[in-house]
């Protein structure tokens, strides 16, 4: 666990630098995918920015919204850099909003745009892992287990580093698919399918999470309902690709 | 692959996964319920016994029935100083609610004169314990001044906020989250 790294005079919070590192070696990555690809590389760093900016502004409008009490006689705390004053659910939902806007304006193919995306969420996958090894969230179950550590007073389960390694797998797997694309919103459904099920089965080791019912977890439910729906896409896009030509689905 | 294995295998994924979600579920030792202590969220928050800067004896156990916060400072901390107005006027506000908040020295990086020239010059009204030794920021694994941890009546940290300075409204908007929770 490191928290922090002093860097000379600052001390800067960890998680959140490892997860800027990771979204400007992913936004490489994607770059250079996009190049390969023949997609416009402006229109993908602007929807990246977009998508960004508007995140944190819908995050920080939902937490107001959230909070209106707490802002009442503080109406300066709106503008405060602490980033516990973020709702991530609102900026997520924001920043999805802006990113399908930006899309339609631009005309820009909805499966190939996430295609082109998929090498910067697998390696944002990686950062994740990393900024809760970090910061000790997202910790394991109690283990007995010889690779066990101690965290939190326990023995536990790395979780945390299961997370990097089954993010690092799945960035290589797809990586020979990056180059040789059938159709698009193949990269990204694999990508999508072999993340899910990864949550599924790491989600089981964590000792934080949160039970729906009778002790099964919320996360792994939610990634089975998500996995079930990808699935039910995969398949459509496959059945569509076989039927009517890999052209006629890139166009459409 | 064609179609029948496409679906097969679909299938196959899923119920595996089912069968996992099932055998998976959270046991019963995984954070505080088997009442663990340790200074990450989720889990009870370790003692705290230090003197304050009259000589009294301040026990964090025996705060216990009231949402505590437990802010690590020094006086020489630039966002230490900065958040302590913050905090001041967080304590005066919610005194009807009980909520305390208990401000702990690290008197081992710092100096008793200057921890009570500190407290003349911003008025601080709530507990201001003397570190020491540095036992509460080893104990509470502190990395970083200031270091602020939000404890729950029933003595469960329920956030932890590291570096600052802290805005008023996200101390108001944890404090109100703690009281909602435990009324």
């Amino acid at each position: 666990m490191f928290p922090t790294i002093q860097v000379g005079p600052l001390n800067l919070q960890a998680p959140g630098f490892i997860i800027i590192i990771a979204l400007w070696v992913g936004l490489n990555l994607a770059e250079k995918f996009a190049k390969r690809r023949s997609y416009p590389t402006d229109k993908l760093y602007n929807l990246v920015f977009i998508s960004l900016l508007t995140g944190i502004l819908g995050a920080r409008l939902f937490f107001i919204l959230g909070n209106l009490n707490s802002f009442t006689g503080n109406i300066n705390n709106i503008f405060s850099l602490n980033p516990g004053l973020l709702d991530p659910f609102g900026g997520l939902v924001a920043a999805m909003l802006a990113a399908v806007i930006y899309g339609q304006r631009n005309k820009l193919h909805f499966w190939e745009t996430l295609d082109v995306l998929t090498p910067l969420f697998a390696v944002m996958m990686i950062g994740i892992g990393l900024s809760h090894l970090a910061s000790g969230n997202a910790f394991g179950t109690v283990t007995s287990m010889p690779w066990g550590v101690n965290l939190w007073g326990a023995k536990r389960h790395p979780s945390q580093v299961y997370e990097m390694i089954a993010s690092f797998v799945t960035l290589t797997l797809i990586w020979h698919d990056l180059s040789k694309v059938k159709f698009p919103g193949l990269v990204f459904l694999k990508f999508s399918m072999i993340t899910l099920i990864w949550i599924i089965l790491i989600e089981g080791f964590r000792g934080d999470g949160q039970a729906v019912l009778a002790g099964i977890r919320s996360g792994q439910i939610g990634a089975f309902v998500i996995l079930a729906i990808v699935f039910f896409t995969h398949e459509k896009r496959l059945s569509k690709g076989e039927t009517i030509g890999k052209g006629d689905v890139k166009n459409g | 692959m064609n179609r029948d294995f496409r679906i097969f295998f679909y299938v196959a994924i899923l119920t595996l996964s089912l069968i996992w979600i099932y055998f998976s579920r959270i046991p019963v030792e995984a954070t505080s319920e088997s009442g663990k202590m340790a200074p990450h969220t989720g889990f009870l928050a370790p003692e705290i016994s230090l003197l304050d800067t009259h000589g009294n004896e301040i026990k964090l156990t025996e705060l216990r029935g009231r949402p505590v916060i437990v802010n690590f400072w020094a006086t020489w901390c630039p966002p230490c100083r900065a958040e302590m107005p913050a905090m001041q006027r967080v304590e005066m506000d919610y005194a009807d609610e009980e909520v305390i908040i208990l401000a702990v020295n690290s008197t081992n990086q710092d100096s008793l004169p200057a921890v009570t020239q500190f407290i003349d010059e911003f008025g601080i009204s709530f507990p201001v314990v003397l570190d020491t030794q540095g036992i509460a920021a080893n104990t509470y694994q502190v990395s970083s001044l200031p270091t602020t941890f939000f404890i729950e009546r029933d003595g469960m940290i329920s956030d932890v906020v590291i570096g600052g300075p802290m805005a008023e409204a996200l101390l108001k908007s944890r404090i109100d989250r703690m009281l909602k929770r435990t009324p």
